[in-house]
């Protein structure tokens, strides 16, 4: 059976000049699967026939369409390991934030505070910063008690 | 026809950092759900005045796990348990005694893809291989029926004997029991509600879009989310806590 080429080939480069193809064929009862990398050119400048081939074979258009499927793929594998990472990083975050809460609701003023309000909007803050104001305010609430009393 | 009560328990024993996070978790649950009814089942030793939160309190001793001790203590016909290592994000809190329906008791599955976070999913028994499905961080049930309640007592008995060697059924292997298995509650679980004929007849479902109900923050490593696409309700910081350092 004659050399087929599988429909998937792909351009590496956007100048066309090295193209990534499978070739498939018969050898003694057994099928043969061969990933090429082909050059245009040969070493010494001539036409590469294996590149031409494939061209022949599949036709630009097929390999300009397979080349823009895999760039989406690969570009949308990208997307989905880029927002996994960064919801790795919130979740990491966020145990952080959790215990560094934990910690300030530790402090005896806040420990003591009878102000629902104020801890609950600690207890929401979704950064540090936000979680030291409510703690600053509270503890400031609890001194301007001391001072009344 | 009678009002059912129904109430949260959250237990704290052992470490005292439990005990923080437990007053955290009924604060956080009242934040949204102000007139939820909280047990919190707790050693004395721990007690100070933010215990007030908690509409009622049961004293418990340092047991390894205690859990399942006030599980079976509920003073409510419908409980939620929470682990006390939780936070509540969302008022949907309000809406937990809907998931019950017409089912004994609802829990948290475990899945495939939710595999990795779990110390042990798949185990060998009888020849085979069995897995857990069901996660005990968080169940919902009626406790107002006898036999959930004998349920949950037996989960506790049954348990000690697991953990202190007085019981393994025949099936499992001796060293997977004694190395993965005879520790964990989950092994009990699985037992009590597959092969204990008693409670063969026990309604026991998972809860609706379940991943809101115990959003395990390791989830958000894999960006496993809500099928509704809704915020968690119930965050569990296993796993991210050093429990065993004290908080300050």
């Amino acid at each position: 059976m004659a050399r087929t080429w599988l429909d998937n080939a792909f351009w590496e480069t956007p100048k066309k000049e090295i193209l990534n193809a499978i070739s498939e064929e018969q050898v003694d009862n057994k099928q043969i699967r061969q990933v090429h990398k082909l050059n245009k050119l040969n070493e010494d400048g001539s036409p590469n026939e294996l590149f031409n081939e494939v061209i022949e074979f599949l036709g630009e258009e097929q390999i300009e369409a397979s080349t823009k499927k895999r760039l989406e793929k690969k570009q949308a594998e990208a997307e989905l390991e880029k927002q996994k990472k960064l919801e790795q990083e919130r979740s990491k975050k966020l145990e952080k934030l959790f215990e560094y809460k934990l910690e300030t609701f530790e402090i005896p003023e806040i420990k003591e505070s009878k102000n629902r309000l104020l801890k609950s909007k600690l207890r929401r803050s979704k950064s540090i910063p936000e979680v030291n104001l409510y703690a600053m305010m509270i503890v400031k609430e609890s001194v301007e008690d001391e001072n009344i009393k | 026809m009678k009002t059912l009560s129904k109430g949260f328990v959250i237990v704290a024993s052992r470490n005292s950092n439990f005990y923080t996070y437990a007053v955290n978790l009924m604060e956080s649950i009242k934040d949204f759900y102000p007139e939820a009814l909280i047990t919190l089942v707790t050693e004395e030793r721990f007690i100070d005045e933010r215990a007030d939160e908690a509409d009622q309190i049961i004293f418990c001793d340092n047991h390894y796990r205690a859990k399942l001790w006030g599980m079976s203590q509920s003073p409510y016909d419908i409980t939620m348990y929470v682990d006390a290592d939780m936070d509540c994000e969302h008022e949907d809190i309000a809406k937990v005694w809907d998931e019950l329906g017409d089912r004994d008791m609802v829990f948290h599955e475990l899945t495939p893809e939710r595999e990795k976070f779990y110390a042990i999913r798949e185990f060998r028994y009888d020849g085979g291989v069995e897995k857990y499905t069901l996660c005990g961080g968080v169940c919902l049930y009626r406790s107002g029926n006898p036999l959930v309640r004998e349920f949950m007592e037996d989960w506790f008995e049954l348990f000690n004997k697991q953990h202190n060697n007085m019981w393994m059924p025949e099936g499992f292997e001796k060293q997977q029991w004694d190395r993965d298995l005879k520790h964990f509650d989950q092994t009990t679980l699985w037992w009590l509600t597959e092969k204990e004929e008693k409670y063969k007849d026990l309604k026991i479902g998972i809860f609706r879009d379940d991943i809101r109900w115990n959003y395990f923050t390791q989830y958000g490593y894999e960006g496993l989310k809500s099928i509704e696409g809704k915020p968690p309700i119930l965050r569990h910081y296993s796993g991210s806590l050093k429990k065993d350092v004290l908080i300050v």
